[in-house]
């Protein structure tokens, strides 16, 4: 009797350990890929920043320390392929995503919301706010976008989105200070841009406001609650979490996407200096670390109230 | 008494069309609030249309706008004859994308079960890792990846057994090694797809099976895989996607590769207009050609690439919205 139950449990644990194991053998590749083409990149990319890299005689890689010099150069005396300062592209990069992410997020909660609607025509209304999924992909952009004759082409985007009306409306009757004027018109301006990165996270917010519980909305409406309500006191709490990923989501997209990373390309192979790419890539990494961290600080303390209830 | 009856019947009216007009106005407002951004997204779209089939020469015209004087469908000829030829490159990008969608559905998989469900030790540091990888973006790694592929080796294996690395750039290989280990196009977020679907999958369904004789893999590749078909789906369909028009990957680690969206973009980069227009003018003896033509060949080109997405997008969009709610990135 004991003995049965001895080996019972005996069997029990190295039933759970086995399962361990096979677990680690479902995760090995993963775990390779991330030692293999993440672990080992990381370190010899932050190993060239500190070294002058060249061509050894013998046919391989000769690597020289300099210690801090290709962040000093990168910094002082290197331009990028557009011959600006870097410094200057960082700020610019830094500023457009911190602005860009919240209103992309909040215009895709918005649109997820339209077309949670019940309404006739939501099929098609879906199938199209989704599209930017497609046509938001770098090469389409890139391939739909009118390269020559640049002129004409913002010419009759104006002519087709006369927003002077609205611009003189805003600086005229309401006493808004010039530059939030100046900052919505540049957003209306940029409306293509930001459209064009809406598709996932309207599909995330989507799912995330039908996840929510149908009954909670029966209960505010017996309870006499008005839209706005309801809105602000049971939707967007319940979202917080999707909020959150959808954020983080555009925030990496918004990095994925900007200049910098065409420069580490111009640096490295147009340019033949490794040691700098490097030291670029390196800032641009602690860069993304360092906004993401500021990004989840603000965004705890908006959540956590919410997180409570 | 009658009087009050009618005064009440009045209030009643006067309350009735309030509601009415509000709501008149709230679905007008809405609409237009619909149709408006609807358009906005197709805008692109809608103003290719009227590019690609003009005649060539009237490009460039300031009094054809949106309706062309003469059909045409030369800009599509370009396109074909420029980048999509017989229509090989085209299939062979298809397979490439689907191929790669498949391997990292069944590694991503595999990594997802076993962060969500099994508790093995170390299983936070593992999932800390992949929001990592998630969150720092390929390019950082780029030079290192770069030169790493040029030199490859694991180990000192390839050096002990042939004498020297082995130089993986520029071949197909690269692109799936980087997929079956878990680092192709964006493939962080779907092991995080994964693996919070299957914490979600109830757990009966594996003691069960657990009961019923099953070992561990027979459980995972007869039950837990084909109740995973919300996730299979969603991911299925954004690697898909993602992969179709990838530039990054393809573009530097198998520049020479047959795949549309380099060709596309090397086609059609800046450098390349006058080329192109040369080639249009000669090919279809239209001298007048401006590099307006240019812009309608490359728009031509982007529909045709787009076809393939659009279908597939149509044919599986109503899932969409269903397999992604299911698919536990709520949770």
């Amino acid at each position: 009797m004991e003995d049965t139950a001895h080996k019972g449990r005996r069997f029990q644990i190295s039933h759970m350990n086995m399962r361990k194991i096979h677990g680690i053998i479902f995760v090995l590749p993963w775990l390779l890929g991330f030692i293999l083409f993440f672990v080992n990149p990381l370190i010899s990319t932050i190993k060239y920043s500190f070294h002058k890299v060249g061509v050894a005689d013998s046919g391989g890689m000769s690597l020289e320390y300099v210690g801090l010099q290709n962040f000093i150069d990168l910094f002082t005396t290197e331009v990028s392929s557009q011959s600006t300062q870097f410094l200057r592209i960082f700020t610019d990069e830094n500023v457009d995503i911190f602005i860009n992410t919240p209103v992309i997020v909040i215009f895709s909660l918005f649109c997820a919301i339209l077309v949670n609607a019940n309404f006739k025509g939501r099929g098609l209304a879906r199938v199209i706010f989704f599209l930017p999924i497609v046509l938001g992909l770098k090469v389409v952009v890139d391939l739909t976008l009118v390269t020559t004759g640049g002129d004409v082409a913002n010419a009759s985007i104006s002519q087709t989105f006369d927003n002077g009306f609205i611009l003189d409306f805003l600086r005229e009757y309401t006493f808004l200070p010039r530059d939030i004027t100046r900052f919505i018109s540049e957003l209306i301006n940029g409306v293509f841009m930001l459209i064009s990165q809406t598709g996932v996270q309207t599909l995330i917010f989507l799912a995330g406001l039908q996840s929510i519980n149908h009954s909670l909305y029966e209960v505010a409406k017996i309870e006499g609650a008005n839209g706005y309500e309801v809105f602000w006191k049971i939707t967007l709490p319940l979202l917080a979490n999707i909020t959150l990923f959808a954020m983080i989501y555009t925030f990496v997209d918004m990095f994925l996407k900007s200049s910098i990373s065409t420069e580490i390309y111009y640096f490295a192979f147009n340019k033949n200096s490794i040691g700098t790419g490097s030291a670029l890539s390196v800032v641009y990494l602690l860069n993304v670390l360092i906004d993401l961290l500021i990004l989840m600080l603000v965004i705890n303390r908006v959540v956590k109230p919410y997180d409570s209830n | 008494m009658t009087q009050t009856k009618t005064s009440t019947k009045k209030q009643l009216n006067l309350y009735s069309v309030k509601e009415s007009f509000k709501k008149i106005v709230f679905w007008y407002a809405f609409i237009s609030l619909i149709v408006g951004l609807g358009f906005a997204i197709l805008y692109p779209l809608i103003k290719m249309i009227p590019t690609v089939f003009n005649n060539l020469e009237d490009l460039g015209n300031p009094d054809v706008v949106w309706v062309p004087m003469e059909f045409s469908i030369v800009s599509f000829e370009a396109a074909i004859r420029l980048v999509f030829g017989n229509g090989m490159p085209m299939v062979q990008s298809i397979i490439y994308a689907a191929a790669i969608a498949t391997i990292q559905i069944f590694v991503c998989a595999l990594a997802g079960y076993t962060l969500g469900r099994v508790n093995f030790w170390g299983r936070n540091i593992v999932m800390f890792l992949v929001i990592l990888t998630f969150v720092v973006p390929p390019q950082s790694l780029l030079i290192s990846q770069y030169l790493s592929f040029k030199n490859f080796d694991i180990l000192g294996i390839f050096t002990a057994i042939s004498g020297s690395t082995i130089d993986l750039i520029n071949k197909p290989i690269t692109l799936f090694l980087l997929a079956i280990f878990g680092f192709g196009v964006k493939q962080s977020m779907f092991v995080f797809i994964f693996r919070q679907f299957f914490k979600g999958l109830p757990k009966e369904l594996e003691e069960a099976s657990l009961i019923d004789g099953c070992g561990f893999y027979r459980t995972y590749f007869r039950i837990c895989l084909p109740n995973a078909i919300p996730a299979i789906m969603t991911v299925g369909i954004l690697s898909f996607v993602w992969n179709y028009g990838d530039t990054y990957y393809t573009g530097f680690f198998h520049p020479d590769g047959p795949y549309l969206s380099i060709k596309l973009a090397q086609t059609f980069s800046a450098a390349n207009v006058n080329n192109i227009l040369y080639a249009v003018q000669t090919w279809y003896n239209v001298p007048g050609a401006n590099v307006f033509a240019f812009d309608a060949v490359k728009q031509a080109a982007a529909f045709i690439y787009l076809l393939p997405l659009l279908i597939i997008y149509f044919a599986v969009q109503k899932k969409l919205v269903q397999n992604f709610e299911q698919s536990g990135i709520v949770g």
